[in-house]
């Protein structure tokens, strides 16, 4: 059984540094058409600000709508027919909210008769003020009440012959949304749907053509009107699940959709060349939107190279804003996928992606709820960086170019290739950031965005030497690392209390409540990285010149070391930023570009156990037996049935059981002498009592 | 003749303990009554309409009864006491001759703590319902909660008061057990529905399909012998479709997997092929599996 430990979830959270295969999805849909911004919350934020306004106050002061507030204000203003409105909208509110809400009280029949009366009551009020001072707002009053008396006959009527001729307002808004509400309950659903398209109602929309969204669905649409408003909704739709399928069958970037059913090769293959049709009947207001739909499922299920035909083509089409940015983004996608890296392409995509910043720039300054996650350039650029650009330039050896592009979207993938790869090629990306004189135009432009602290350069090329045991080239790097910029990490709270000479296999380094100290507040002493290499670096140069038991007590001291600087460690932090709640200890030594140092800690131990000096050898055989240096357990569990626990199940052949038989094989020469770490230790006393 | 008076004794007193005990069984057996033989369906919608093929399936299958969830009870942040939510609404009649058994699904945490008269709200609310809506013939609620060690006592606790309430208006009282419920002991309640739906974990979607799996069932099928609840079982033919970081997902179990997983309990236990119930009715799940399909899983 895998165990998975956690250390430190401060360290998980701070800087996850081995969450590389982390859930971070770049498979963002890329056919956008739509804006999906909510109808109501439009509506809701313009009503809440004509409140404001009547009431005179400041927006900060206004919290939601309360009938006694207006109706104090208009009494105020001697404005009666105000006051006789919201009385009638709170009756008819209280109503919706028995309707719509929720008490344990369930209405009887003559409750919801009462209710039916003061609904008509106040419909009837309603339409004797609908050619007031406030006719809009009494007119949408008529309209709600017939909604919920399920009256859509007459609100169709209402609509078509009054209310569609008021003035525009947000109740002139609401009132056709009822209004394309009653068309679908009276059989004009195509109409309604229409409105609620226009309006940007997705909502509805969505509950509408819930089970009306394939290929057939949309050629009947677009064969009644190739201009119909749902069509921008239904081809979004389809096309995005028609990704889906792609993925599925390509098993692509994330797992999990060998579930999807909506949409098949050959449904979309059809759709494509339906699309591809329309942009040729030129019937179509939006030929960009058709033309970036056969684009996109051509590169999903056909020909790449028609894909970019119709990407260029769509590009260049009409269609509105959203429209036109979707068929662009496809395009830089299905080209940078299609052609092989040149100057001619370079120079292109510079152009492209100072775009999609730029709109990513504006994307972020929108005022924007906060479930809003749309996000649309980002996702872009995002996806064709990372499905696309970055793999191309790799591949190309343009291993720095790589990872400007990873570090242009902010991606997880630039910290995490930094540190992962080998010492000579991060030099090399260090070069680059410092070479500011290149002539190519995309390389100039990622480095002019390009956002490298130069201290976490360095101080990580330090590190990596120090990975390899080349303590001297790592302490020059850093040397070059001012102090505040460890006191910053998020390590530092456990270089601030933690010792490198502390036994690991005798004393854990648990950091305590009481050891922890606010960021702002840590104080380090000195550089933890550079202080350890330099003392393990006297410590081994001090190895040679030893001999007989001072040098095998200088070999336990430096096991301590490394088993401590190891990641299974307490000072994992001497090599690493961060330590994962998923690293697993039953395969510690996969770090790339790295030494075991759990090894090197095996192979020190294994000269001090030669000792005669019976402690020295019982400390080294007991830490040889040390569950983080050894992968492979002396045991094996196994539910018991009958015993209703699990079964420990010695495996001799295990390195820790040799380890543990060894160790009990030196106590037994000194029986008195063992000391209280061994004897108290909980492994070790099953040990003995499983041993045959 | 003492020994033959002290026999005699002896004799009526075992047939009387005999006797009692025979009463006693009886009763028990009274006492748990499973839901009687043949196909339900799981309604799970927030409005009661019925279309063409829905009815069509009801009568093809012999269905003639009908779990419709009335309504959910969640907690509600701004009073911490438990609240109706999401209460259906009745669109169209009732069908001829179906059942209608009322079914409340209680969030677990509504069971983090005992809440004063929720039982009798809860029995008062479907009673109210029934009465608004003339939805006769009802003679049996079912509770729906997801409970957990932590929340079972108190959740039987509930039962038990929901029980008594219910026995007011001659309502007998049923609840849906899960997988993992099977190794706790049994609830209070007249017979149990055992859910064989959402039995894998969601996060793990990639490895094990999270509606039904029967390697995720496998592991508690030893329990089912020694489950002291009569049963009913409910098998899924819903899709759950979700975003996961934008992207939508959509679950769907296969018509063998379902097969294949009413064999594995049947065979354990022979009584879970009596009384079958899909959760949940809805045409796209009638058109999702064929009626060959259907006709298997609801063979007794």
């Amino acid at each position: 059984m895998k165990r998975f430990i956690i250390i430190s979830l401060f360290a998980t959270l701070t800087t996850p540094l081995f969450a590389c295969a982390g859930i971070e999805t770049h498979n963002h849909y890329l056919f956008r058409l739509y804006n999906m911004k909510e109808f109501r919350d439009r509506v809701d934020r313009i009503t809440e600000n004509n409140w404001i306004a009547y009431l005179g106050l400041d927006s900060t002061e206004y919290f939601w709508f309360q009938a006694e507030e207006v109706i104090a204000a208009a009494q105020a203003k001697g404005d009666d027919l105000m006051v006789s409105y919201v009385n009638n909208l709170n009756t008819y509110l209280e109503c919706a909210s028995e309707v719509y809400g929720e008490n344990w009280e369930y209405p009887t029949k003559e409750e919801l008769q009462e209710r039916s009366k003061k609904l008509l009551i106040v419909r009837q009020y309603a339409l004797s003020k609908v050619k007031s001072r406030l006719r809009s707002q009494h007119a949408l009053l008529y309209m709600r009440c017939n909604m919920l008396l399920g009256r859509h006959a007459e609100n169709v009527q209402f609509w078509e012959q009054t209310a569609s001729k008021f003035i525009d307002t947000v109740y002139r808004d609401m009132m056709q949304n009822i209004y394309a509400g009653a068309l679908t309950k009276t059989g004009r659903a195509d109409q309604g749907a229409e409105i609620f398209a226009q309006q940007g109602d997705y909502q509805s929309l969505m509950t509408l053509y819930y089970k009306r969204r394939s290929f057939d669905a949309i050629r009947q649409v677009y064969e009644r009107n190739p201009n119909h408003a749902v069509l921008p909704f239904l081809l979004q739709d389809f096309v995005n699940n028609a990704q889906e399928a792609y993925d599925r069958e390509h098993d692509n970037d994330w797992p999990g959709k060998l579930f999807i059913r909506d949409i098949e090769r050959d449904e979309a293959m059809k759709m494509a060349a339906f699309a591809a049709q329309v942009v040729a009947d030129a019937k179509t207001e939006t030929p960009a939107m058709w033309g970036a739909a056969a684009a996109w499922l051509n590169y999903f299920f056909g020909d790449k190279k028609v894909a970019l035909r119709y990407a260029q083509a769509a590009r260049n089409a009409a269609g509105t804003e959203m429209m036109k940015d979707c068929a662009r983004a496809l395009h830089i996608y299905i080209r940078s996928a299609v052609e092989a890296p040149s100057a001619a392409l370079d120079d292109d995509l510079t152009d492209e992606l100072r775009w999609l910043t730029a709109k990513i720039k504006e994307e972020m300054a929108e005022d924007k709820p906060f479930y809003d996650c749309e996000d649309f350039y980002l996702h872009a650029c995002n996806r064709i960086v990372h499905q696309v650009l970055a793999e191309k330039y790799q591949a190309a050896g343009r291993t720095s170019t790589a990872l400007a592009l990873y570090n242009l979207v902010g991606s997880y993938n630039y910290e995490c290739t930094l540190d992962t790869m080998a010492v000579d090629d991060l030099l090399k990306f260090y070069a680059y950031v410092k070479d500011r004189t290149t002539d190519n135009k995309l390389d100039n432009y990622l480095k002019s965005v390009l956002e490298a602290d130069d201290n976490a350069l360095c101080d990580l090329i330090g590190t990596k030497y120090l990975r390899l045991a080349q303590w001297e080239e790592g302490i020059k790097w850093l040397d070059k690392v001012p102090l505040q910029f460890y006191n910053e990490k998020g390590y530092a709270v456990y270089a601030n209390f933690r010792k490198t000479d502390v036994e690991p296999w005798i004393k854990r380094q648990w950091l305590d409540e009481e050891h922890e100290v606010p960021f702002d507040q840590i104080r380090l002493a000195a550089n933890p990285r550079k202080a350890t290499a330099e003392e393990i670096m006297q410590l081994e140069n001090g190895l040679n010149l030893l001999k007989g038991e001072a040098r095998l007590q200088r070999c336990y001291d430096l096991a301590v070391r490394y088993a401590q600087i190891d990641l299974t460690g307490d000072c994992w932090f001497v090599l690493h930023d961060g330590k994962s709640t998923y690293f697993d200890y039953e395969e510690p030594n996969h770090q790339p570009n790295e030494l075991s140092f759990a090894e090197k800690a095996v192979e020190m131990l294994g000269q001090a156990a030669t000792s005669k000096d019976f402690k020295l050898k019982e400390r080294a055989l007991f830490a040889l037996s040390y569950v983080y240096l050894n992968p492979d357990c002396w045991y094996e569990s196994e539910w018991d049935r009958d015993l209703g626990d699990y079964k420990w199940i010695p495996v001799p052949s295990s390195q820790q059981y040799k380890n543990f038989a060894a160790l009990l094989a030196h106590e037994k020469t000194a029986p008195n002498q063992t000391s209280n770490y061994v004897s108290r230790c909980d492994q070790y006393r099953q040990f003995k009592k499983h041993f045959r | 003749m003492c020994t033959f008076v002290a026999q005699m004794k002896t004799s009526r007193l075992l047939t009387t303990f005999l006797f009692a005990l025979l009463c006693l069984l009886t009763t028990g057996c009274q006492r748990s009554s499973r839901l009687a033989d043949g196909n339900a369906v799981y309604y799970w919608r927030t409005e009661w309409r019925l279309d063409s093929v829905e009815t069509a399936f009801l009568c093809r299958h012999k269905i003639d009864r009908v779990f419709c969830r009335y309504f959910d009870v969640v907690m509600d942040d701004a009073t911490a006491e438990p609240k109706p939510n999401a209460t259906i609404t009745f669109g169209s009649p009732m069908p001829e001759g179906i059942e209608i058994i009322p079914t409340v699904y209680i969030t677990e945490d509504c069971m983090h703590a005992r809440h004063e008269d929720l039982a009798r709200k809860l029995v008062q609310r479907v009673v109210q319902m029934n009465e608004t809506h003339d939805i006769s013939g009802v003679r049996e609620l079912q509770i729906d909660c997801d409970y957990t060690h932590n929340s079972r006592r108190t959740f039987y606790a509930f039962l038990e008061e929901v029980r008594s309430e219910a026995r007011h208006h001659h309502l007998r009282l049923s609840a849906t057990i899960r997988l993992h419920q099977l190794a706790m002991p049994v609830p209070p309640v007249d017979y149990g529905v055992l859910m064989l739906y959402n039995t894998g974990d969601p996060q793990r979607f990639d490895e094990r399909n999270p509606v039904l799996d029967s390697r995720d069932v496998q592991p508690y099928i030893r329990y089912l012998d020694g489950y002291d609840l009569p049963l009913a079982t409910a098998y899924p033919v819903y899709a759950w479709q979700r975003t996961i970081y934008g992207v939508r997902i959509e679950h769907v179990v296969e018509a063998e997997e379902i097969l294949a997983v009413k064999q594995m309990v049947e065979r354990k236990r022979d009584d879970l092929r009596h009384a079958i119930i899909t959760f949940c009715l809805d045409t796209d799940n009638i058109q999702r599996y064929n009626t060959e399909t259907y006709e298997a899983i609801y063979h007794h």
